[in-house]
């Protein structure tokens, strides 16, 4: 029977291996493929091509004299159990049900019915997993081995990630399964919790005694990071937690050793500690079945979420407060809006927007006022620098809540008595709204903090300043609609394309084709900005001459939102005519 | 009420539909039926103008639909074979939201009766993802119903419907063809076109091989026999098969 099974996972394999070769026949794949592997090899590759033996070549910033002076894998030993030990105790006390196992519906369709016993089906279970795991311990590598003073080698690096891996597939198999026979037993999840609360106080408690009776010095004077982290992990590893680590430090330790010899030695008790687990997951008969069935269901319906438009991870909708009354009679472009902020998080609401703003026209002020050396006023402007860049340049990556969620629904929106360019102003809405939302508190944070500095620059005079904040503040909202017309217009003109990157795990050439967008938007956008750009500098430069600087700033402001204006309403008249003429079952046609 | 000439709908060199005229007065319910790929989607989806048409002329209550579609667009309702809602707009809110899009004033006087004539008003403040699919398919309804228009596409109204719903479904497309709306709808169930449609029109390949009443139809292909199953006069009609 097993056979079959392993039938079914290899032969799964290989087509859908075979389907992605297939598919880079069509250039838009083939050339995703290129730009994905492109990128793999000169970002992970090329830093993997190192020895094996290690060396302790410092991360970067940090010097190599901190180095030597601690035992790093024995420190990261530490953390890493550490970890392991915070991830176990939430596999046990998280599951308010019963939690089944990872089976898709097709496989709960064929298999359950299916004369296979609960082991074999459990082994099924165990075998999909390693496809999983072995492609997450070779992409895990990738990472790793850029940290190359760990030592060790990409072979000591793979299986390393693969033992700690499986280890802890085992162990999440074996707790579901226990966790299921508890509850068939009438152990409630709360009583569960209680235990679990109970012993980790006990845990606290023995710890906190045998540190207070032998805790190790904290260090004095200018200490550097390994110091403190080796301080951090003795404090960790000591009293009863010591021996709870244990089993951690085993399962890490052939990912941390420096060499092969020294790999060989940390596997055998890893391998001991793996094949333990099997036994404990192979020699459970467990009524599974039934949480199985609700758990794959869950999952398909988290699937079918993402392919409507949700995020990755989003939860089922909940029903929401509107977010202002739509009236039956007005433009018809704001019931999009209203209906997309619908689809948002609820923060995103204008009772939100203003408690920021005066939280932060209070609060920057008086931090200013209290910080007489400027660090913190230097703090705030650089942050909300930062985030004002990310939220225009990443934003409409995220704030999805335009056509491209829509997409799914484009048969009915057309039906509606609407022309194309107005369902596009529509449906951009919401993310404009949102993104010049955070750009305008990012812009208010960063101008108050500014102010008392800009205040002792000569020409920089008050009323310069407000004009100029203001100036910014109205390019804002057009920035952002010249930025999303770019992913709609990619979701428009290259549907099949857009629909395939929003799948997960869709391999290299589709992690090729969201870099294309990525930096075909980067692209775009610097070119829809260079007539505006060079138009505003001009004028700028030919009249504050003759009209002052603020005066001059206000003309180029207009002619800058003009030209944005104009690219802005043709891009949306043009992927009107584009939606109007959209055909998405034709262009998703294979 | 509807007015299609010499309808052609290509995709690249593949031609879904072939030369296709027809119209549908106030007051009929046109069925449209044939096999499998016979372009009875692509036919509903260019005359509610979802997809352009590639040569012909479509007429929504006297209006080009492709000179001025959003006019078109104002008459029509296109009720697709699986419903299509917001995952994150609750049954009210649906109704709101195409109140506002079609400019329907004090809807919620005409929503209320069409929540409870389709027996969703106490689902009014659940979301899509609360409702069965039975239930999906009434809000559909009601969104496609609220702004009363006076031409509806239906694509397989009947799918997913329980024997009530598909008798309430029956009832409620003739009383709106009763009421002088001009209706067509495309449906593999034969019995559906016998009870509710008074004109049938079947295509094979993209082409019109018959139209007229279901009587005109049957007497065309019973070849003097009586008693002749419409199915048995459809198998007739397409040949018994899809090519």
């Amino acid at each position: 029977m097993l056979g079959a099974l392993l039938y079914l996972r290899l032969t799964s394999l290989k087509n859908l291996l075979l389907s992605r070769l297939r598919r880079l026949k069509q250039p838009k794949y083939l050339v995703g493929a290129i730009v994905g592997a492109a990128y793999f090899y000169f970002v992970f590759f090329r830093s993997i091509g190192g020895s094996t033996g290690p060396h302790f070549a410092p991360p970067r910033g940090l010097p190599v004299a901190a180095l030597p002076s601690f035992d790093l894998p024995a420190v990261l030993g530490v953390f890493g159990a550490s970890a392991i030990l915070v991830i176990l105790l939430f596999t046990w006390a998280l599951p308010a049900e019963k939690p089944g196992l990872a089976f898709t519906e097709a496989e709960v369709a064929f298999l359950f019915p299916a004369p296979i016993s609960r082991r074999k089906l459990i082994h099924f279970r165990l075998l999909g997993a390693q496809l999983r795991i072995l492609i997450s311990a070779v992409f895990f590598t990738f990472f790793s081995r850029g940290a190359n003073f760990l030592g060790g080698g990409v072979l000591t690096h793979v299986l390393g990630w693969w033992l700690i891996l499986t280890t802890l597939n085992l162990h999440f198999t074996g707790a579901a399964l226990t966790i299921t026979k508890l509850i068939d037993r009438g152990v409630s999840a709360w009583r569960r919790r209680f235990v679990l609360l109970g012993a980790v106080t006990l845990v606290v408690i023995v710890s906190a005694v045998s540190l207070w009776r032998n805790a190790p010095p904290f260090p004095a004077g200018n200490f550097g990071p390994g110091t403190f982290a080796t301080w951090l992990a003795q404090v960790i590893d000591a009293g009863l937690l010591h021996w709870l680590l244990i089993p951690g430090k085993i399962i890490v330790a052939p990912f941390l050793a420096p060499d092969f010899v020294a790999f060989l030695r940390a596997a055998a008790p890893a391998v001991t500690l793996l094949v333990a687990h099997y036994l404990w997951v192979a020699r459970q008969e467990v009524s599974f079945e039934e949480a199985s069935m609700a758990y794959a269901e869950k999952r398909a319906a988290r699937t079918a979420r993402l392919r409507s438009g949700g995020a990755i991870g989003s939860a089922p909708a909940k029903a929401r407060r509107e977010p202002f009354r739509l009236r039956s009679r007005g433009r018809p472009e704001l019931a999009f809006l209203w209906k997309n902020l619908l689809g948002t998080r609820p923060y995103f609401h204008w009772r939100v927007w203003t408690g920021a703003a005066l939280v932060i026209t209070v609060g920057v002020p008086w931090i200013v006022r209290h910080d007489p050396s400027g660090a913190f006023a230097a703090v705030i402007s650089g942050f909300a620098a930062i985030f004002a860049a990310y939220a225009l340049m990443l934003g409409p990556q995220l704030a999805r809540q335009d056509l491209r969620s829509d997409l799914p629904n484009s048969d009915i929106l057309k039906t509606y008595p609407l022309a194309g360019w107005q369902v596009l102003l529509g449906e951009t809405l919401t993310p404009i709204v949102i993104l010049t939302g955070l750009l305008w508190l990012a812009l208010l944070a960063a101008a108050l903090a500014l102010g008392p500095r800009a205040a002792t620059i000569a020409w920089l005079t008050p009323g310069f300043r407000v004009t100029a904040g203001l100036c910014i503040a109205a390019t804002v909202p057009v920035l952002c609609a010249l930025q999303l017309i770019i992913p709609n217009a990619a979701a428009l003109l290259f549907p099949a394309w857009f629909q395939a990157t929003r799948q997960r795990g869709g391999g290299i050439d589709v992690m090729g084709q969201r870099l294309i967008f990525v930096f075909g938007q980067l692209l775009v956008i610097l070119l829809a900005l260079c007539p505006a750009v060079i138009g505003a500098g001009l004028v700028i430069f030919a009249s504050q001459w003759l009209i002052g600087a603020s005066a001059a700033v206000i003309l180029a402001t207009f002619l800058a939102l003009v030209v944005l204006s104009a690219e802005v309403w043709c891009g949306l008249w043009w992927l009107g005519e584009r939606f109007e003429k959209l055909d998405l079952a034709t262009e998703l046609r294979p | 009420m509807i007015e299609v000439s010499a309808l052609i709908k290509r995709y690249g060199d593949f031609t879904a539909v072939r030369d296709l005229s027809f119209t549908v007065q106030p007051g009929e319910v046109l069925g449209l039926v044939g096999p499998n790929g016979a372009g009875k989607t692509s036919t509903l989806r260019s005359l509610a103008g979802i997809i352009p048409a590639t040569a012909g002329t479509i007429q929504i209550g006297g209006v080009n639909l492709a000179t001025d579609p959003v006019a078109a667009k104002r008459q029509l309702a296109f009720f697709p074979d699986e419903p299509r809602l917001f995952d994150y707009l609750t049954v009210r809110q649906h109704l709101n939201f195409v109140a506002r899009i079609y400019g329907v004033a004090n809807h919620e006087a005409i929503a209320q009766p069409l929540l409870e004539e389709l027996e969703i008003a106490e689902k009014a403040d659940q979301l899509p993802g609360e409702l069965s699919r039975g239930m999906k398919q009434k809000l559909a309804i009601a969104c496609g119903l609220l702004h009363s228009p006076r031409v509806m596409f239906f694509d397989e109204p009947l799918t997913g419907l329980d024997p009530l719903g598909i008798r309430r479904m029956k009832d409620s497309i003739l009383r709106r063809a009763r009421d002088g709306a001009a209706i067509v709808l495309s449906s593999h169930l034969l019995h559906l076109l016998e009870e509710v449609c008074s004109h049938v029109l079947i295509l094979k390949k993209g082409e019109k091989i018959a139209h007229g009443t279901v009587a005109e139809i049957s007497a065309q292909f019973a070849q003097g026999e009586t008693g002749v199953s419409l199915e048995e006069i459809f198998i007739r009609a397409t040949g018994g098969t899809e090519n």
